[in-house]
């Protein structure tokens, strides 16, 4: 029925889009391992690095490698600012107030981009370098496609030995488990916490630039539902777990892509019901995620 | 005698609800000074005072002639003050070598914290074999060696050790206050907090006896063990 050309093309987009949520999972699950929060601004990251690169390199010029490092940078300072600015004065109180004040910071960034850059989705154009196409005798890929597989794996692995070698990244994991006694340690709760979301902010601010050089459009609103897409593999693939997280963002990007790839076209539209349908499905089975470990009750 | 730890007239509330009343005590360098008295005394809360998790309504720490009451946590581990949390609280998700330098955050990236780190195995050859055990995965016992280990790592002048018999078998609480006595004969001065007094006032050189929220007695060992109330009320008899 399907070839296995067909096949293989279809898994190669799930594994791209994968990437993606892999990417932006990372950065969600970090700070809801150590804060409780759902952090939906994370995704308007997405929105303002797409469009960071989209103005410094089509409008000013930048060259895109040079923007590429910039938007990092920029991802870093906003999640600084987001920090500092949001939840700082929230600690210790209730965590639906953190959940709210993200939810409206989301809220705020969308608006204010909807009205500097109007409501019209923006067309992303990168460099023919970055569009050049590959044929092989099963599959078709662009070089923008193996620029987002190796600066995944690259981001992911030094994120790795971050979390398991560096003094911060230890940290961060007890901070995780146990905010009190990390503090007894002597551990600066609050510098652990402002680090989780400046590189977390700095990964997403990354990853719209690959959203938009990848699909070739951006729009003020696209951070939402990809950011809660990012979410539901934080939870897939256990709340708290960096592996877990990497592993869920990738079984998002293919459960996304595969159903629709071999059913039948009219189900196109029920892309999204079907990862959601998918994230029920898995939390019915497991509770607490792939590979979540059982939350221990905090006092 | 000279002073370490000073408390004066603290109080501590949670809410509305006084959790300390007006709680002096004194800590002298090289002692063992123990905290005694029933569930609900206010002997945790103490120690977390004392650590600054807790803030005080009233009265203050001195610690080596200095106040201390409105530092923050880390500046007391800086200042090597450590606590041993009850129920140990050790990190169950990390490995038995990562708790251990967790313990020496303050001054990690220091040469010294490997050479600590063999010293610590040495006092606990069971951690040497565990060292990239998920810390979870060990025994109660082993658990208690870890969160001791641990807090020793940070090299502390004084360390507060919460409930550490609570949960362990006779014959390893034997071998827990021999190590007790050995950190303080390497001129560790001990806080101890216990509801096991029997143990506890043995090895004190000092004892405070608590009852909600207020130092109900305090005395050397002799004379709070000759205390008839005393002997009904927490000693078991």
């Amino acid at each position: 029925m399907f070839s296995t050309g067909y096949f293989l093309q279809q898994t190669l987009n799930g594994v791209i889009l994968g990437c993606i949520y892999a990417l932006l999972a990372l950065g969600m699950t970090v700070v809801y391992g150590i804060l409780r929060l759902i952090n939906f601004a994370h995704g308007a990251l997405i929105t303002l690095g797409a469009f960071f690169v989209y103005f410094i390199s089509f409008r000013l010029g930048v060259p895109l490698i040079g923007s590429i490092f910039l938007v990092l940078g920029f991802g870093a300072l906003m999640g600084l600012v987001l920090d500092v600015v949001a939840y700082r004065k929230l600690r210790g109180g209730p965590e639906v107030a953190l959940l709210i004040t993200s939810l409206g910071f989301y809220i705020f960034i969308e608006n204010f981009m909807k009205m500097i850059v109007s409501p019209q989705p923006y067309a992303f154009k990168t460099p023919t370098y970055l569009n050049a196409l590959f044929r092989t005798q099963f599959i078709t890929y662009r070089t923008i496609d193996i620029f987002i597989i190796i600066s995944s794996i690259i981001i992911m692995f030094a994120f790795h030995l971050f979390v398991k070698r560096s003094k911060i990244g230890i940290a961060m994991r007890a901070t995780a488990e146990n905010l009190e006694v990390a503090n007894m340690m002597g551990i600066e709760i609050n510098k652990v916490i402002t680090v989780a979301f400046i590189l977390g902010s700095a990964i997403a601010a990354f990853t719209g630039f690959l959203w938009g050089a990848k699909y070739g459009q951006i729009s003020y609103d696209m951070g939402f539902l990809t950011g809660v897409k990012a979410f539901v593999a934080v939870v897939v693939g256990g709340v708290g777990s960096i592996p877990g997280a990497m592993l869920g963002g990738f079984l998002l990007g293919l459960a996304e892509i595969l159903p629709l790839a071999l059913l039948p076209t009219s189900f196109a539209e029920y892309r999204d019901g079907i990862v959601f349908a998918i994230l029920i499905f898995i939390l019915i089975i497991r509770p607490s995620g792939i590979m979540g470990v059982k939350e221990e009750v905090r006092v | 005698m000279i002073g370490l730890l000073k408390i004066d007239h603290l109080v501590v509330k949670y809410g509305v609800i006084p959790a300390l009343q007006n709680v002096s005590l004194e800590v002298g360098t090289g002692q063992i000074v123990s905290l005694v008295g029933a569930n609900g005394a206010g002997k945790t809360t103490t120690l977390k005072t004392i650590m600054g998790i807790l803030r005080p309504a009233g009265g203050s720490i001195r610690y080596r002639g200095e106040d201390i009451t409105r530092m923050s946590t880390p500046q007391r581990v800086r200042k090597e003050i450590c606590l041993v949390p009850e129920g140990r609280g050790i990190f169950n998700r990390l490995t038995v070598k990562e708790n251990l330098i967790l313990g020496a955050y303050h001054r990690l990236g220091e040469i010294s914290i490997d050479e600590d780190i063999q010293q610590t195995y040495a006092l606990f050859p069971r951690l040497k074999e565990r060292e990239s055990q998920i810390a979870g995965t060990l025994s109660g016992g082993e658990q208690q060696m870890l969160a001791i280990g641990r807090g020793l790592m940070s090299r502390p002048k004084l360390m507060l050790l919460d409930e550490p018999s609570l949960g362990l078998a006779p014959l390893l609480v034997q071998e827990l206050y021999r190590l007790i006595l050995e950190i303080r004969q390497q001129g560790v001065t001990i806080l101890l907090v216990e509801q096991n007094a029997t143990m506890a006032i043995k090895v004190s050189d000092y004892v405070y006896v608590m009852e909600t929220g207020v130092v109900k007695l305090e005395g050397i060992p002799k004379e709070i063990e000759s205390l008839e109330d005393v002997k009904k009320v927490y000693l078991g008899g």
